[in-house]
């Protein structure tokens, strides 16, 4: 894998895009027509340029915080799978529509395939990983082991993020709140049924 | 006689969770897709824009002086040559191998642009003399090649990450001459000359089959129906792309992470590209997100990883993109076929003829022609016969997709069934039990030959009553309307091999001083739940807790093992792990009885513990396994189709299912749109390993023959020759909404032994939604899927059926 640039502390921070300062941009040091100031109102004022070179960002991953150098044009995605090896998010369509790489940016379930590492800077990723700790397992992959909610398993990490938003957001959602949230997710092996079980028993385990 | 399963069975046949399914679900398995090596080169494939094209001029110029450009490697450009004679920098050749012609010279002038490659390494003029054995790779070789569909293969580069590659990529100039394309089945059926691809026509008529007098079965009928029905082309949409990562070794062998189906296989055809040992390249794959048929080996894209990682001397990655793993990594053939099917009041079917053809790509076409007869009835009706062609054109070419030629088969028998039925006015399942296959009294007593008609009859009353058959059907399109709403109800029937495979499999199991339990296999777990079953019988024999087993699979390296097709993994690897932990035990008895003063044979197991029935002494299976010393215990088992057949193993594992599906639905008439309702899934499956493991695989197949039924279509634009949905948005896969409730039941019947269970149940839903549709509109939709706009336009024009 490319070797993450993890060190250094003169990467863009949050604070430093929030205020607009420039001094994000003089760091990297090119400027490009591309328009990061529509990321955020308040830099509206002193448009920043990323890129194409490579912008240190720096994010936390599960509660870690981590520093990754890549082209404004990395995905968080790729980000997270291919510099920092976090790939609990699958790649699958690459384009919004499968919901196999969905984690959880700032709580919201987000497909880290739509935005871009860029956009994370400063933010709390969770990725599926999260959701054990040791041999404890949280509710929500629980209930699918218990229930064989998954064949190939490619899918399930998405599942299960949606899953865990959907209830970080409302705990006592209901089956229809819940099938709701997993509504953009994609199964091939065709393990819904057993999805349904997974959701029947989180409801009354967790309303 | 050998031992076969424990009649008095703990663990098997009960609800076993996955062992890896934590891993799995919190993202802690590493898929193929998943794995990062130091180092590693990021690889992406060049494919041809056009469905029909030839190289007329290359340029790797700008691609090599791209950023982080490692390696690039031309498809079809390099030939494997001995080196005659060496004039400066021309070299004089001849072909390496017996493939091509020994007297053929091939001159090449080496400058930029052409690689050499010896003993696996990239070399110079100057390290090569005549009577060497090299790779050339010539850049002006790749001129002239002939590309057969949008898609195909051209080039693939590695660079140090995956944005430099695609960079890479675009930096490529290719000069094609576009040829003419053709990538519907219609236009080749209006000009049956056409040659847009590799065979010497588009058209080829296959082999007919017939049976009886067909002419004389449609004179005694009192009903002949004819209509034309078709399946498209649809794509398997593996979630994990086919690919490899490729890292050589310092002792010059191959190591290969590939997402395949075949672990095994792959290994070996990546020896045997690279002239090397087969124990020296192993393949792993420890978790796999899918293949349904469509991963057997290396592919293009795994050779070129490894071709990649050999002239950059870095691990290389090569995972397929979303429209390559569309376009170019298999699909499933269409079959579209003129059916006419006559029958008598009493439901006999006198004659069934079938007219069909199908398109496998630009190529192949094993699997396109597969038995579509008059299906699971061929053997009941006395007059049928079959006419076939292969319709090749310019798109990826097909390979086996769960079930192959079954699904297909199934759509054009039934449909017809049904249509027949609603000719006589009779209920389509007085006809289904009129024509199936008769029980064969010579037969085995538990095959399936002795048993079909008792099985699917059973099957049948079970599907009955599970779905309320007798008070939901009603002729078709003369059922309850609400609103816009009609309600259809419709059965079809299917059967499947599921025999252990022919080549052997191998298990071994290790009992260590400390009471742990190792069981390796080099087969692979595509999501079926073989690891588990794996421990499940381990766990059985030796009187464990699954869970406590450690599995070690799908590694080349550990042991011989066939490709996950056809069904055929349980079946091969639940006996091998069977023979496997009972060759364990056996040592383990062995070496431990004079140590306590016990004969081996007066030792048994007991769930977690070993007994002496002699003396009635017993030990924990720690206490035991201690007494090994500095030994441990070991037990190999293999199986395959010749010894399953051997006498006395028939109950061991056997094959060939049935299976009885009935799917209910509502139809909007103002919409078109078909909501599957409620669908009732009977399976024949043998001896059950892992119950909830097997309840899963049959209700994930119903739900695959869902979508077959409402949703899959590869769609090519007749213009360009490109699939307009390579992707995942305008290819539609349903959703958990989309979802009927599913009833699983399975026909449990422990004497058959172990049958694969992978293909069976995803045969005949798509059959069964498509016959409840026309029972709820009273008018055939006969072309699947059932989208809006098929069922609107069938409901316009009446349903026509001739």
């Amino acid at each position: 894998m490319s070797q993450p640039k993890q060190t250094g502390r003169d990467g863009i921070t949050r604070r430093g895009f929030l205020t607009g300062s420039g001094l994000a941009a003089a760091t990297v040091g090119t400027l490009s027509s591309t328009a990061p100031a529509a990321l955020d109102p308040s830099s509206a004022a002193t448009p920043i340029a990323f890129g194409p070179a490579p912008v240190r960002l720096a994010f936390t991953v599960n509660g870690r915080p981590v520093q990754v150098q890549v082209e404004p044009r990395v995905t968080l995605l790729d980000a997270l799978r291919n510099y920092l090896d976090v790939t609990g998010c699958k790649r699958v369509c690459d384009r919004g529509t499968c919901g196999a790489c969905t984690v959880q940016v700032d709580g919201r379930a987000v497909y880290a395939c739509t935005l871009l590492a860029i956009e994370a800077r400063g933010k709390d990723i969770r990725t599926a990983e999260n959701l054990a700790q040791g041999d404890t397992l949280d509710a929500v992959p629980a209930a699918f082991v218990r229930c064989d909610a998954q064949q190939c398993g490619f899918c399930t990490p998405g599942f299960v993020m949606a899953l865990r938003a959907a209830l970080d957001k409302n705990p006592r959602a209901t089956v229809a709140e819940l099938e709701q949230a997993v509504a953009g997710n994609i199964c091939r092996c065709g393990t819904y049924e057993q999805m349904r079980q997974a959701i029947a028993q989180l409801v009354r385990k967790e309303g | 006689m050998a031992e076969g399963w424990p009649k008095q069975r703990q663990v098997l046949g009960s609800k076993v969770p996955r062992l890896d399914g934590a891993a799995k679900a919190t993202g802690r398995a590493r898929y193929t897709y998943d794995i990062n090596r130091p180092g590693m080169l990021h690889g992406v494939m060049v494919r041809c824009p056009h469905a029909h094209a030839r190289i007329k001029a290359i340029d790797t110029t700008a691609t090599r002086k791209t950023p982080g450009f490692r390696a690039l490697t031309l498809i079809g450009a390099s030939r494997d040559v001995v080196i005659t004679a060496i004039d400066g920098n021309k070299l004089t050749c001849t072909p390496a191998g017996k493939k091509k012609a020994p007297d053929e010279r091939i001159s090449i002038e080496v400058g930029e642009g052409v690689t050499l490659i010896k003993n696996l390494k990239v070399v110079t003029l100057r390290d090569i003399q005549p009577g060497d054995r090299v790779t050339i790779e010539a850049e002006q070789w790749v001129i002239g090649r002939e590309l057969f569909y949008a898609g195909d293969e051209v080039a693939a580069i590695a660079a140090d990450t995956e944005e430099h590659a695609r960079d890479a990529a675009r930096a490529l100039r290719i000069d094609y001459e576009v040829l003419e394309h053709v990538v519907s089945e219609d236009e080749v059926l209006k000009d049956r000359k056409k040659r847009t691809v590799p065979a010497p026509s588009n058209f080829t008529e296959a082999k007919g089959a017939t049976q009886g007098d067909v002419e004389a079965g449609f004179r005694e009928a009192d009903a002949v129906v004819e209509a034309t029905y078709g399946v498209p082309v649809i794509s398997h949409q593996c979630l994990e792309a086919h690919g490899l990562v490729a890292e050589w070794t310092a002792e010059g062998g191959l190591t290969v992470w590939a997402s395949t189906q075949a672990t095994v296989s792959t290994a070996q055809q990546l020896a045997a590209r690279f002239g090397l040992p087969a124990a020296k390249v192993n393949c792993i794959t420890h978790y796999m997100g899918g293949g349904f048929g469509s991963k057997f080996g290396p592919d293009v894209q795994g050779f070129a990883a490894a071709e990649l990682a050999l002239r950059a001397g870095a691990p290389v990655k090569i995972m397929l993109d979303r429209e390559g793993e569309i376009v170019a990594a298999g699909n499933r053939p269409s079959a579209i076929g003129t059916v006419k099917i006559a029958g008598k009041k009493d439901g006999t079917i006198t004659a069934y003829a079938v007219d069909c053809y199908g398109t496998p790509g630009y190529t192949g076409g094993a699997t396109v022609n597969l038995n579509l007869l008059p299906y699971v009835y061929s053997d009941a009706i006395a007059n049928w016969k079959r006419s076939h062609a292969v319709v090749y054109v310019n798109a990826g070419a097909a390979r086996a997709m769960r079930a192959p030629g079954h699904p297909q088969n199934c759509v054009l028998t039934e449909f017809a069934i049904d249509d027949l039925a609603a000719r006589l006015n009779i209920d389509p399942v007085i006809i289904r039990r009129k024509n199936l296959p008769p029980n064969n009294p010579k037969a085995p007593p538990n095959s399936w030959a002795a048993r079909r008609n008792t099985i699917y009859n059973e099957q049948i009353d079970i599907a009955l009553q599970l779905s309320r058959w007798k008070e939901k059907w009603h002729p078709p399109g003369k059922g309850n309307a609400q609103g816009p709403l009609r309600h259809g109800i419709g059965m079809a029937l299917h059967t499947w091999g599921g025999f252990a495979a022919a080549q052997p499999n191998e298990c071994y199991v290790i009992i260590g001083r400390d009471g742990s339990i190792i069981a390796r296999t080099s087969t692979q777990d595509l999501g079926t739940g073989q690891r588990t079953v794996t421990a499940v019988v381990v766990a059985e024999v030796l009187g464990q807790n699954p869970a406590s087993i450690i599995t070690e699979i799908g590694e080349s390296r550990f042991g011989l093992s066939s490709g996950s097709g056809g069904s055929t993994t349980c079946p091969s690897q639940a006996p091998a792990a069977l023979r496997a932990a009972q060759a364990a035990r056996d040592d383990l008895f062995k070496k431990v009885a004079p140590k306590v003063q016990a004969d081996p044979k007066d030792l048994a197991i007991e769930a977690g513990k070993v007994v002496d029935r002699k003396s009635g002494r017993s030990w924990t299976w720690k206490e035991f396994c201690a007494r090994l010393g500095m030994e441990e215990a070991r037990g190999r088992g293999e199986w395959s189709l010749g010894i399953a057949n051997e006498p006395g193993n028939e109950n061991i594992s056997s094959g060939q299912v049935g299976g009885v599906q009935v799917a209910e639905v509502t139809v909007d008439v103002e919409t078109g749109l078909v909501r599957v309702q409620h669908l009732v899934a009977v399976q024949d499956c043998g001896l059950v390993v892992n119950r909830l493991t097997c309840e899963s695989q049959v209700a994930g197949g119903v739900i695959m023959g869902l979508n077959y039924a409402l949703f899959e279509e590869c769609i090519r634009d007749r213009a360009t020759g490109r699939q307009l949905n390579a992707d995942m948005e305008f290819y539609k896969l349903g959703g958990l909404g989309d979802m009927p409730k599913i009833t699983v039941h399975l026909q449990d019947m422990p004497e058959r032994g172990v049958i694969g269970v992978g293909e069976p149940p995803v045969i005949s839903t798509a059959a069964a939604v498509g016959n409840a549709v026309f029972n709820a509109l009273g008018v055939r939709v006969p072309f699947l899927p059932l989208t809006p706009w098929r069922v609107l336009q069938a409901l316009a024009q009446g349903g026509k059926v001739s």
